[in-house]
Protein backbone atom coordinates (compact mmCIF):
# COMPACT_ATOMS: atom_id res chain seq x y z
CA UNK A 1 0.00 0.00 0.00
CA UNK A 2 1.59 3.53 -1.01
CA UNK A 3 1.29 6.28 0.94
CA UNK A 4 -2.06 8.02 -0.32
CA UNK A 5 -3.44 5.04 0.42
CA UNK A 6 -2.94 4.84 3.88
CA UNK A 7 -3.36 8.29 4.69
CA UNK A 8 -6.33 8.00 3.00
CA UNK A 9 -7.56 4.99 4.64
CA UNK A 10 -7.04 6.70 8.01
CA UNK A 11 -9.86 9.19 6.97
CA UNK A 12 -12.08 6.53 5.40
CA UNK A 13 -12.12 4.41 8.22
CA UNK A 14 -12.25 6.52 11.01
CA UNK A 15 -14.81 8.46 9.68
CA UNK A 16 -16.45 5.72 8.11
CA UNK A 17 -16.63 8.21 4.49
CA UNK A 18 -16.14 7.28 0.87
CA UNK A 19 -12.89 8.19 -0.79
CA UNK A 20 -15.03 11.05 -3.11
CA UNK A 21 -15.16 13.24 -0.13
CA UNK A 22 -11.83 13.40 0.62
CA UNK A 23 -10.76 16.13 -1.42
CA UNK A 24 -12.46 18.89 0.32
CA UNK A 25 -12.43 17.28 3.78
CA UNK A 26 -12.17 19.83 7.01
CA UNK A 27 -12.36 19.96 10.68
CA UNK A 28 -15.91 19.84 11.28
CA UNK A 29 -16.90 19.71 7.81
CA UNK A 30 -18.84 16.18 8.86
CA UNK A 31 -20.35 15.18 12.05
CA UNK A 32 -17.65 12.35 12.26
CA UNK A 33 -14.73 14.61 12.44
CA UNK A 34 -15.52 16.40 15.91
CA UNK A 35 -13.21 16.53 18.77
CA UNK A 36 -13.37 12.68 19.35
CA UNK A 37 -12.94 12.12 15.76
CA UNK A 38 -9.85 14.26 15.20
CA UNK A 39 -8.02 12.29 17.89
CA UNK A 40 -8.90 8.63 16.72
CA UNK A 41 -7.68 10.22 12.88
CA UNK A 42 -4.79 11.20 14.49
CA UNK A 43 -4.18 7.77 16.32
CA UNK A 44 -4.53 5.91 12.85
CA UNK A 45 -2.09 8.30 10.58
CA UNK A 46 0.66 7.85 13.29
CA UNK A 47 -0.18 3.99 13.70
CA UNK A 48 -0.05 3.91 10.02
CA UNK A 49 3.01 5.58 9.29
CA UNK A 50 4.53 4.93 12.78
CA UNK A 51 5.09 8.47 13.35
CA UNK A 52 4.20 10.79 16.53
CA UNK A 53 2.70 14.32 15.80
CA UNK A 54 3.62 16.74 17.86
CA UNK A 55 0.83 18.97 19.86
CA UNK A 56 1.05 22.27 17.80
CA UNK A 57 0.88 19.75 14.70
CA UNK A 58 -2.18 18.39 15.72
CA UNK A 59 -3.99 21.37 16.20
CA UNK A 60 -3.12 22.65 12.90
CA UNK A 61 -4.13 19.66 11.00
CA UNK A 62 -7.30 20.93 10.34
CA UNK A 63 -8.55 19.29 6.94
CA UNK A 64 -6.94 16.39 4.70
CA UNK A 65 -5.40 18.75 2.23
CA UNK A 66 -3.40 20.41 5.36
CA UNK A 67 -2.65 16.99 6.97
CA UNK A 68 -0.14 16.00 3.67
CA UNK A 69 1.82 19.05 4.19
CA UNK A 70 1.99 18.61 7.97
CA UNK A 71 3.25 15.05 7.43
CA UNK A 72 6.07 15.90 5.37
CA UNK A 73 7.40 17.47 8.17
CA UNK A 74 7.52 13.87 9.43
CA UNK A 75 9.35 12.59 6.29
CA UNK A 76 6.05 11.21 5.16
CA UNK A 77 5.63 12.17 1.39
CA UNK A 78 1.87 11.90 0.05
CA UNK B 1 3.28 3.61 38.48
CA UNK B 2 2.97 2.11 41.98
CA UNK B 3 -0.24 0.67 43.51
CA UNK B 4 -2.17 2.29 45.97
CA UNK B 5 -6.04 1.91 47.58
CA UNK B 6 -8.55 4.75 48.36
CA UNK B 7 -11.16 4.89 51.11
CA UNK B 8 -14.74 6.22 50.82
CA UNK B 9 -13.34 9.76 51.57
CA UNK B 10 -9.72 9.93 49.91
CA UNK B 11 -11.68 8.45 46.51
CA UNK B 12 -13.34 11.60 46.59
CA UNK B 13 -10.04 13.79 45.68
CA UNK B 14 -10.27 11.86 42.41
CA UNK B 15 -14.49 11.01 41.72
CA UNK B 16 -16.33 14.01 41.14
CA UNK B 17 -19.45 12.32 42.09
CA UNK B 18 -21.24 12.48 45.02
CA UNK B 19 -24.22 11.35 46.45
CA UNK B 20 -26.57 10.17 45.32
CA UNK B 21 -25.00 9.73 42.13
CA UNK B 22 -21.70 8.22 43.95
CA UNK B 23 -21.34 4.73 42.51
CA UNK B 24 -18.12 3.29 44.34
CA UNK B 25 -17.84 2.93 48.06
CA UNK B 26 -13.68 1.86 48.18
CA UNK B 27 -11.09 1.30 45.26
CA UNK B 28 -8.88 -1.49 47.02
CA UNK B 29 -6.54 -1.05 44.74
CA UNK B 30 -5.53 1.37 41.67
CA UNK B 31 -2.47 1.83 39.40
CA UNK B 32 -2.42 5.12 37.49
CA UNK B 33 -3.13 4.77 33.97
CA UNK B 34 -3.71 0.83 33.92
CA UNK B 35 -6.23 -0.19 35.93
CA UNK B 36 -8.43 0.66 39.16
CA UNK B 37 -10.26 -1.86 41.24
CA UNK B 38 -12.84 -1.78 44.21
CA UNK B 39 -16.94 -2.16 44.93
CA UNK B 40 -19.58 -0.87 45.88
CA UNK B 41 -22.23 -2.54 48.54
CA UNK B 42 -26.15 -1.78 47.69
CA UNK B 43 -27.81 -1.70 50.73
CA UNK B 44 -31.50 -2.09 51.30
CA UNK B 45 -30.75 2.30 52.11
CA UNK B 46 -30.05 3.00 48.28
CA UNK B 47 -32.22 6.01 47.14
CA UNK B 48 -33.40 4.02 43.76
CA UNK B 49 -34.64 0.72 45.28
CA UNK B 50 -38.44 1.62 46.45
CA UNK B 51 -38.56 3.24 42.71
CA UNK B 52 -36.69 0.54 40.83
CA UNK B 53 -38.92 -1.92 40.92
CA UNK B 54 -41.98 -1.49 44.15
CA UNK B 55 -42.02 -5.35 44.84
CA UNK B 56 -38.88 -6.00 43.03
CA UNK B 57 -35.97 -3.93 44.00
CA UNK B 58 -33.03 -4.45 41.96
CA UNK B 59 -29.93 -2.16 40.55
CA UNK B 60 -30.85 0.13 37.91
CA UNK B 61 -28.51 -0.72 34.96
CA UNK B 62 -27.64 3.00 34.44
CA UNK B 63 -25.98 2.96 37.86
CA UNK B 64 -24.29 -0.34 37.64
CA UNK B 65 -22.63 0.97 34.13
CA UNK B 66 -22.13 4.19 36.09
CA UNK B 67 -20.14 2.34 39.10
CA UNK B 68 -17.95 0.46 36.10
CA UNK B 69 -17.36 4.35 34.45
CA UNK B 70 -16.20 5.71 37.94
CA UNK B 71 -14.23 3.22 38.75
CA UNK B 72 -12.35 3.85 35.21
CA UNK B 73 -12.25 7.24 35.71
CA UNK B 74 -10.00 6.66 38.77
CA UNK B 75 -7.50 4.81 36.70
CA UNK B 76 -6.65 8.10 35.18
CA UNK B 77 -7.74 10.79 37.52
CA UNK B 78 -4.88 9.49 39.46
CA UNK B 79 -2.53 10.27 36.90
CA UNK B 80 0.09 13.41 37.60
CA UNK B 81 -1.59 16.53 37.06
CA UNK B 82 -5.38 14.62 36.17
CA UNK B 83 -6.72 15.21 40.00
CA UNK B 84 -9.89 17.38 40.38
CA UNK B 85 -10.35 17.73 36.81
CA UNK B 86 -13.56 16.82 35.22
CA UNK B 87 -14.21 13.95 33.34
CA UNK B 88 -16.96 12.95 30.67
CA UNK B 89 -18.73 10.26 28.86
CA UNK B 90 -18.04 9.64 25.23
CA UNK B 91 -19.40 6.08 24.60
CA UNK B 92 -20.12 3.16 26.22
CA UNK B 93 -21.20 -0.56 25.06
CA UNK B 94 -22.30 -2.49 28.23
CA UNK B 95 -23.63 -6.13 28.95
CA UNK B 96 -25.93 -7.11 31.54
CA UNK B 97 -25.86 -10.37 32.81
CA UNK B 98 -27.52 -10.80 36.06
CA UNK B 99 -29.45 -8.92 38.76
CA UNK B 100 -28.34 -7.14 41.31
CA UNK B 101 -30.69 -7.41 44.59
CA UNK B 102 -30.66 -4.96 47.97
CA UNK B 103 -27.25 -6.59 50.56
CA UNK B 104 -25.26 -7.54 47.46
CA UNK B 105 -22.13 -6.12 46.98
CA UNK B 106 -20.75 -5.32 43.53
CA UNK B 107 -17.06 -5.87 43.41
CA UNK B 108 -15.31 -3.80 40.28
CA UNK B 109 -12.21 -4.14 37.60
CA UNK B 110 -11.13 -1.81 35.01
CA UNK B 111 -8.53 -1.82 33.17
CA UNK B 112 -6.84 1.62 30.80
CA UNK B 113 -6.71 -0.05 27.23
CA UNK B 114 -5.21 3.42 26.12
CA UNK B 115 -5.07 6.69 27.31
CA UNK B 116 -3.63 9.29 24.94
CA UNK B 117 -4.33 13.14 24.50
CA UNK B 118 -7.68 13.45 26.87
CA UNK B 119 -9.23 10.31 25.34
CA UNK B 120 -9.33 6.92 27.80
CA UNK B 121 -10.38 3.79 26.49
CA UNK B 122 -11.41 0.79 29.51
CA UNK B 123 -13.34 -2.10 30.11
CA UNK B 124 -14.83 -2.85 33.14
CA UNK B 125 -16.46 -5.85 34.54
CA UNK B 126 -18.78 -5.73 38.03
CA UNK B 127 -19.05 -9.42 40.05
CA UNK B 128 -21.60 -10.38 43.02
CA UNK B 129 -20.39 -13.45 44.59
CA UNK B 130 -17.67 -13.68 42.16
CA UNK B 131 -20.35 -14.31 39.18
CA UNK B 132 -20.33 -11.67 36.73
CA UNK B 133 -22.99 -9.69 36.65
CA UNK B 134 -22.00 -6.79 33.95
CA UNK B 135 -19.43 -5.49 31.81
CA UNK B 136 -18.35 -2.52 29.53
CA UNK B 137 -16.14 -1.37 26.76
CA UNK B 138 -16.25 2.45 27.84
CA UNK B 139 -14.56 5.49 26.60
CA UNK B 140 -13.97 8.18 28.34
CA UNK B 141 -12.37 12.45 28.64
CA UNK B 142 -10.94 14.92 30.26
CA UNK B 143 -12.46 17.49 28.35
CA UNK B 144 -9.96 19.94 29.56
CA UNK B 145 -6.88 17.86 28.25
CA UNK B 146 -8.71 16.61 24.51
CA UNK B 147 -9.48 20.46 24.24
CA UNK B 148 -5.51 21.15 24.02
CA UNK B 149 -5.38 19.27 20.98
CA UNK B 150 -8.01 20.15 18.93
CA UNK B 151 -7.96 22.85 15.75
CA UNK B 152 -9.10 26.05 16.53
CA UNK B 153 -11.86 28.23 14.75
CA UNK B 154 -10.08 30.57 12.90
Amino acid sequence: MNNIDKYSKAFIKTFSIDKTKLKNLKYQSIPQWDSVGHMSMISALEDNFKITLEMDDIIDFSSFEKGKKILKKYKVKI
Amino acid sequence: MKKRSLNSLELLDYQPNRYPFLMIDYVTSVIPGKEANGYKNFTNNEWFFPIHFPGHPNVPGALQLEALAQMLTVAITTLPGNKGKATHALSHTVRFRREILPGEKLSIETKVISWKRGICKGIGKGFVSEELACEAEMTITIPEILDQYIPKKK
